[in-house]
């Protein structure tokens, strides 16, 4: 390992892509324009980023679901705040909202500091 | 589980006294209408299937509210596998009734403003979700029908709804009280409005500021008062009223659709699914018309079938069977059914959970789906009569067949391949015509055409979401624009010697 890539910070947030064929948004930069080391964001945290509305990248949810009662469809359960944080970005949504391109990663990173 | 029977269902419409008009006249006893019967038992076969095990897996769901076994014309979508279900239940039952089944609107609509009425909460801190998740349980527990009205009569449409010469060519809030709110207005080409326990109605267009009393959506019961309804006439519609079931091409089942007209209703507050948030009216549209383009995947394939089926028949009882353009022609109907299968089931396939925790079918999907079916069916209805010929509009009537000096004419110049009774030639192609031109024509042809919206609607949502710049950086990548261009190692090809 050279001194340089040593020098580089450890990406708190994990991504996970979708494959990829129809991306309405540029998903590498916005992959690359989320806090590196950012002390405010959780260990865990995941950012699910899918290039189009169809979110493979969070297996077609648009927002994730953290209990037995949200995936059964009781719209509204709270989070636990004790879950790491996970946002789901699919093309320009954010979490099922709809968010302009240039609003993604600033939006992505207020979600995951919440 | 509150599964209703048929013979349940039936009654429990008669029990509404629905103020229904026809040919000018009041209808009283119109579950036993000659004309409307048909549309009725199509209904009815919605409740006869569920009941059967071997069809239970596509015609029941489980409710994520009660966790109870529901008929699925009631069930919110938990799934991109209840999606795809939805589909395969609506070409099941295209395929056992010929014709519209009518009961598709509603489930479109709940599940439109499922989603919707959550995202409204969320933004505006109403109370819609709640309560419409207690409205669907009482369509589940009760296991009734309820129309999806979204079509206003519209007027001039160059004009948004509030600037109207006649205000109520828009359905509207004309008065808010304490109670509930009153509402005047039309809903147009109201498909199985009679045959519906409940109305659930939506705007029918994005609405804009000063529209703020058009943005409404709301549930009342069919019987609800200054609800009246005029029912719609069908090509061919009359054979129904001549007493033989010959003519008429398919005498058990049919489709319905009706001008709905509310005057002055009453409804109370918690049945308001959205009063005046004019930035959701447009969600709403988009997406029952998603919804309900996604249907179309579905129960035009499965009538499709039937069409296919009758046409090879004709051409088993023409003796033309083996004709090597007949095979041909059968062989490009089913590709085209199947291919407008596809489009539904994919849609259904790349469908999302939304945050309100229901599933959505893919938008772009749903309407290249539609837009198919604005073409297919015709071209399937076109073969389809080149394969039965042009007796099938020529035919002498039911009545000279059994005329006594007349029928045995008609029976001798009548008669196709040897061992084909001559009244069976004539019934199959009476149901290719009721398919084509006739009473079922309205489901399947022209309702292919504009219903859940016309065919320009479905090309601006497959504009908006065609992802375009995407594809010109794709081209512009391969072709090399942008790059320098080196003139200097430009070579001309020399010839490859022989040997």
């Amino acid at each position: 390992m050279t001194e340089e890539q040593q020098a580089e910070p450890v990406r708190r947030v994990k991504v996970v892509y979708c494959g990829g064929c129809n991306p309405h948004i540029d998903r590498s930069a916005v992959a690359d324009a989320l806090p590196a080391d950012d002390p405010d964001v959780g260990p865990g945290a995941t950012v699910h980023l899918s290039g189009c509305p169809r979110a493979c990248a969070s297996d077609h949810l648009l927002i994730m679901p953290r209990s037995e009662d949200d995936v059964r469809g009781a719209a509204g359960t709270p989070h636990s705040s004790d879950d790491p944080p996970v946002v789901v970005v699919a093309g320009e949504l954010v979490d099922g909202v709809p968010t302009p391109a240039p609003e993604l990663a600033p939006t992505i990173t207020r979600k995951l500091k919440e | 589980m509150a599964l209703k029977t048929p013979e349940e269902f039936r009654q429990s419409i008669a029990d509404l006294h629905l103020q229904i008009y026809m040919f000018g006249e009041k209808v009283d006893d119109y579950v036993n209408h000659p004309v409307i019967r048909p549309s009725i038992n199509c209904i009815a076969m919605t409740y006869e299937l569920a009941r059967l095990p071997e069809y239970e897996d596509l015609m029941l769901a489980t409710s994520h509210l009660t966790g109870k076994k529901v008929n699925r014309f009631t069930h919110i979508h938990q799934s991109t596998d209840d999606l795809s279900k939805k589909v395969k239940m609506q070409r099941l039952l295209g395929q056992k009734t010929g014709s519209c089944f009518q009961r598709c609107v509603g489930m479109d609509a709940i599940n439109a403003l499922y989603s919707v009425t959550y995202e409204t909460d969320q933004a505006r801190g109403t109370q819609y979700h709640e309560r419409f998740k207690n409205y669907v349980q009482y369509l589940q527990d009760n296991d009734l029908v309820a129309d999806g009205a979204m079509t206003d009569p519209k007027g001039d449409r160059g004009l948004a709804p509030h600037q109207q010469p006649d205000p109520d060519m828009y359905l509207h809030v004309v008065e808010r009280r304490d109670d509930g709110i009153v509402v005047r207005g039309a809903k147009a080409h109201q498909t199985g409005a009679c045959n519906s326990h409940e109305i659930i109605v939506m705007p029918t267009v994005a609405m804009r500021e000063g529209d703020e009393d058009y943005a409404v959506s709301f549930s009342c019961p069919a019987n609800a008062e200054g609800v009246t309804y005029i029912y719609g006439r069908q090509s061919c519609d009359t054979r129904k009223l001549e007493g033989n079931d010959l003519d008429i091409g398919n005498a058990q089942f049919g489709g319905q659709e009706a001008l709905m007209v509310f005057d002055d209703v009453f409804v109370p507050w918690d049945r308001v699914f959205l009063c005046g948030e004019i930035e959701f009216s447009g969600a709403l549209v988009e997406r029952f018309a998603g919804f309900h383009r996604q249907s179309y995947g579905g129960c035009k394939v499965g009538v499709g079938d039937v069409l296919i089926g009758a046409a090879a028949t004709a051409a088993d009882m023409n003796g033309a069977a083996k004709a090597s353009h007949i095979k041909d022609k059968l062989i490009e109907m089913t590709h085209l059914n199947e291919t407008l299968f596809s489009c539904g089931l994919a849609c259904s396939y790349e469908g999302v959970r939304m945050p309100a925790g229901n599933y959505q079918i893919d938008m772009l999907l749903a309407n290249v789906c539609k837009q198919n079916i604005t073409r297919f069916p015709y071209e399937i209805a076109r073969l389809a009569e080149d394969i039965a010929g042009g007796l099938m509009v020529t035919m002498p009537s039911a009545q000279d067949l059994a005329d006594e000096k007349i029928g045995p004419i008609v029976e001798k110049y009548l008669v196709g391949q040897c061992d084909t009774p001559v009244i069976d030639r004539m019934r199959i192609l009476r149901l290719v015509e009721n398919l084509t031109l006739g009473t079922a024509a309205v489901g399947y042809r022209t309702e292919s055409m504009h219903g859940a919206g016309s065919p320009q609607a479905q090309r601006i949502m497959i504009a908006r979401q065609s992802n375009i710049n995407h594809k010109k950086e794709l081209a512009k990548a391969l072709a090399g624009v942008g790059k320098p261009w080196d003139k200097g190692k430009i070579k001309v090809p020399t010839a490859v010697s022989a040997d």
